[in-house]
């Protein structure tokens, strides 16, 4: 499934690259793609590896605030 | 020190919060170490604080310059822990302490400001109310609005906002749709009517049969695209980016090579933390998401950033006749009647004589009501075109008197590009052009011909009746000009748009009419879609930066030929939304203009930006080989333009 994160901490073009490989290492995402102009992180995963609070968790762990989004 | 640091902040998960917390802690050292200072002469305890801020600030940017080098590139983040340790390790703490926690005061403002250029956006998104009232079997149910279904009805109070797509089933109201159309002025709702989620329900009550929920609606799919459109990489942010990718690597090695060279080791530092290309990076993005924001707020949505580009160069604008330079909806102009005695009311025989022809306006007949020769002529169009699809039918039957009863066609036959030909009891009806009519043997007197001339050269298209072999009369049909079109064109014109073309299907002399009330010099009249596309792809050929405008649908090969396409009215139509490179949501023919104005000040704000940040840069390398910038002063130089950067590009969001 495709899960849309919004972040409003997203300063320079370059921290995207953080978020993106930390993300796309993770088992259970078979992408990831971070948006830097409007701040939209979208991933597609699976659930039942990998739950919408853990992907926020995963952002988190790369010194950036989001939160799930319904579009 | 480090992991008892760590340990406290760890605790603070929340990442906005935790830098939030390491740049106040820092900037208090910073503070508390310059107060002693310049209260005693304690060198001791000014550089412990120096150090304490510099650790601090250094703990957020030192995990993520780590977790760069476990993904395997190195960032911004990496150049600035290397010099902020190194600074220490000189002994040169205040720069230490200045380079690390201006950096993170400078990343912790871009997102601030950033993040307000991103909320335009998110204003659109909370128009659409979370839950919407269902009436079923007379009970009404609150549902959240994504998971209403097609077909179900909607209850809309006054003053509350419109959870779904949907037609008006019941009740008028006026509703604000400035949301999706950008236009202020609310439109009137009645039984029948569209509306959209995401638009203000003003003072009547109305129910609404959904047709699109949540993600389906309009404005879900305005936000989807503008925010596509935001993050569409523009060609110059493209090149910006590649060229990011060695000037970093470059400048750490014109640090190593000027310390080899110099065996300066601060002056090597130095380059490092002026080594992030910060502004040039931001440069093109910031203006890129004000300026497609702004336009998305009016009602203007353009694709994406190689598109804003484009549209910002347009040299040459071709437009469409029908529908977009004028309303495309035909109505009635003139009537041409031939006198008769009067014999009753309405149906009599019509005594033909040559001599006795007059033209009337409609707009004039509005005023005085209408005469018995008109009502007849109506009366006999009326029933022959009422079982007609024609738009020219749609026109006569709309201007038709409410007290007009119009009896069924006993008979009806279309003659395609010619007319109808009707019977109703004894009547033989013909309506059509003079062609058929004269095919017909239908007898058109000298004088009559005459005036059908001077109504085509007024642009006029003309419907002629006949009854019984005899003419009764004709009536002159003109699809109006909008109101605005004059000063649209006389805009393009004055915004330095050397060529403004009208292309249309329509014959010479309405395209000549149209032109001479907008103020159009360049017509093509009577050609096809295909002559269209092949004028565009000449006018490219000559070098001319094109823009197409047209209704999307008719015009889509024009449309895509052109280097940009403006689709026009796109509320509604999910095609033009999507194909064209820029849609018009609403039928403000003014957004033209504003359009391409928006693409040029976007445009030149990106130059202006690229511009600062270069010659920063310069300035900066300048400056740290002249020994005249050392590392706080380079890094607040730095984060400066960054935000003169930003704060330019947001101009953007006031146009």
């Amino acid at each position: 499934m495709k899960t849309t994160l919004r972040s409003n901490d997203l300063s320079c073009p370059t921290c995207v690259n953080n978020i993106e490989s930390n993300l796309n290492q993770t088992n259970g995402i078979s992408g990831a793609k971070v948006h830097f102009n409007t701040g939209r992180i979208e991933v597609e995963h699976n659930p039942e590896t990998i739950s919408k609070e853990k992907l926020v968790e995963l952002v988190r762990q790369s010194g950036y605030e989001a939160k799930i989004s319904q579009f | 020190m480090m992991s008892f640091l760590q340990k406290l902040f760890g605790r603070l998960a929340n990442p906005s919060k935790r830098k939030k917390a390491l740049l106040i802690v820092s900037g208090l050292c910073i503070t508390a170490g310059w107060s002693i200072n310049l209260l005693g002469n304690s060198a001791g305890l000014f550089n412990t604080l120096m150090i304490m801020s510099a650790l601090v600030a250094e703990v957020e940017i030192a995990r993520r310059a780590w977790q760069g080098l476990k993904n395997r590139h190195t960032n911004i983040d990496l150049l600035v822990t290397i010099a902020a340790t190194g600074g220490i390790a000189i002994g040169v703490y205040w720069e230490a302490a200045a380079v690390t926690t201006l950096f993170l005061l400078g990343g912790w403002l871009e997102a601030q400001t950033m993040g307000k250029t991103r909320n335009t956006l998110r204003d659109l998104i909370s128009m659409a109310p979370d839950t919407a009232l269902v009436v079923e079997n007379n009970k009404l149910l609150e549902l959240p609005a994504g998971e209403v279904k097609e077909g179900m009805l909607v209850l809309i109070k006054p003053g509350s906002q419109i959870p779904v797509d949907g037609i008006v089933e019941s009740g008028t109201t006026t509703v604000d749709e400035s949301a999706i159309t950008g236009e202020p002025i609310p439109a009137e709702k009645k039984p029948g009517s569209d509306v959209y989620a995401g638009t203000i329900n003003q003072n009547g009550s109305i129910r609404v049969r959904a047709r699109n929920a949540g993600s389906d609606t309009t404005l879900a799919k305005i936000i989807r695209r503008v925010e596509e459109a935001q993050d569409e990489k523009a060609p110059t942010q493209r090149f910006i980016e590649q060229f990011a990718q060695w000037y970093t690597p470059g400048i750490v090695g014109l640090s190593i090579a000027s310390y080899l060279f110099t065996r300066d080791l601060e002056l090597a530092l130095t380059l490092l933390v002026i080594g992030c290309p910060g502004a040039l990076v931001i440069s093109t993005p910031i203006s890129i998401i004000s300026g497609i924001g702004n336009a998305a707020k009016k009602g203007i949505l353009i694709k994406g950033g190689e598109y804003l580009e484009n549209a910002g160069k347009v040299s040459a604008v071709a437009l469409d006749k029908t529908g977009t330079l004028t309303l495309g909806k035909p109505k009635l102009t003139e009537f041409i009647c031939l006198q008769r005695e009067k014999v009753g009311a309405g149906i009599a025989e019509v005594q033909q004589s040559d001599d006795e022809i007059s033209v009337v306006s409609a707009s004039d007949l509005e005023r005085q009501g209408w005469p018995d020769e008109v009502t007849e002529l109506l009366y006999w169009a009326g029933i022959a075109e009422s079982t007609s699809e024609h738009p020219l039918a749609g026109a006569i039957l709309s201007e038709m008197p409410d007290s007009l009863d119009l009896p069924q066609a006993d008979y009806f036959k279309s003659h395609t590009g010619l007319g109808i030909e009707a019977a109703y009891k004894d009547n033989q009806i013909l309506v059509g052009n003079a062609k058929f009519l004269k095919q017909r043997a239908v007898p058109i007197a000298e004088d009559f011909n005459g005036e059908l001339e001077q109504l085509a050269s007024l642009g006029r298209t003309t419907v002629l009746v006949a009854r019984n072999g005899m003419l009764i009369g004709g009536i002159g049909l003109a699809d109006p000009v909008r109101p605005e079109a004059r000063e649209m064109v006389q805009k393009l014109k004055d915004s330095g748009i050397e060529q403004v073309a009208m292309l249309t299907g329509d014959r010479q002399s309405t395209a000549r009419a149209v032109a001479a009330e907008t103020g159009i010099m360049e017509i093509h009249a009577g050609i096809l879609p295909e002559e269209k596309n092949d004028f565009i792809r000449r006018m490219k050929e000559k070098g001319k930066q094109v823009a197409m405008i047209g209704d999307g649908i008719n015009d889509a090969p024009a449309l895509a030929t052109a280097d940009i396409g403006i689709a026009m009215g796109a509320a509604g139509t999910d095609v033009a939304i999507e194909t064209a490179d820029i849609a018009l949501m609403s039928d403000k023919l003014l957004n033209i203009p504003e359009s391409l104005m928006v693409s040029k000040m976007t445009l030149r704000n990106i130059r202006q930006n690229i511009v600062i940040a270069l010659i920063t840069v310069a300035a900066l390398l300048g400056g740290v080989f002249m020994g005249s910038i050392h590392m706080a002063a380079g890094m607040l130089i730095h984060e400066l333009s960054v935000m003169i950067v930003i704060l330019n590009g947001m101009r953007l969001r006031m146009l």
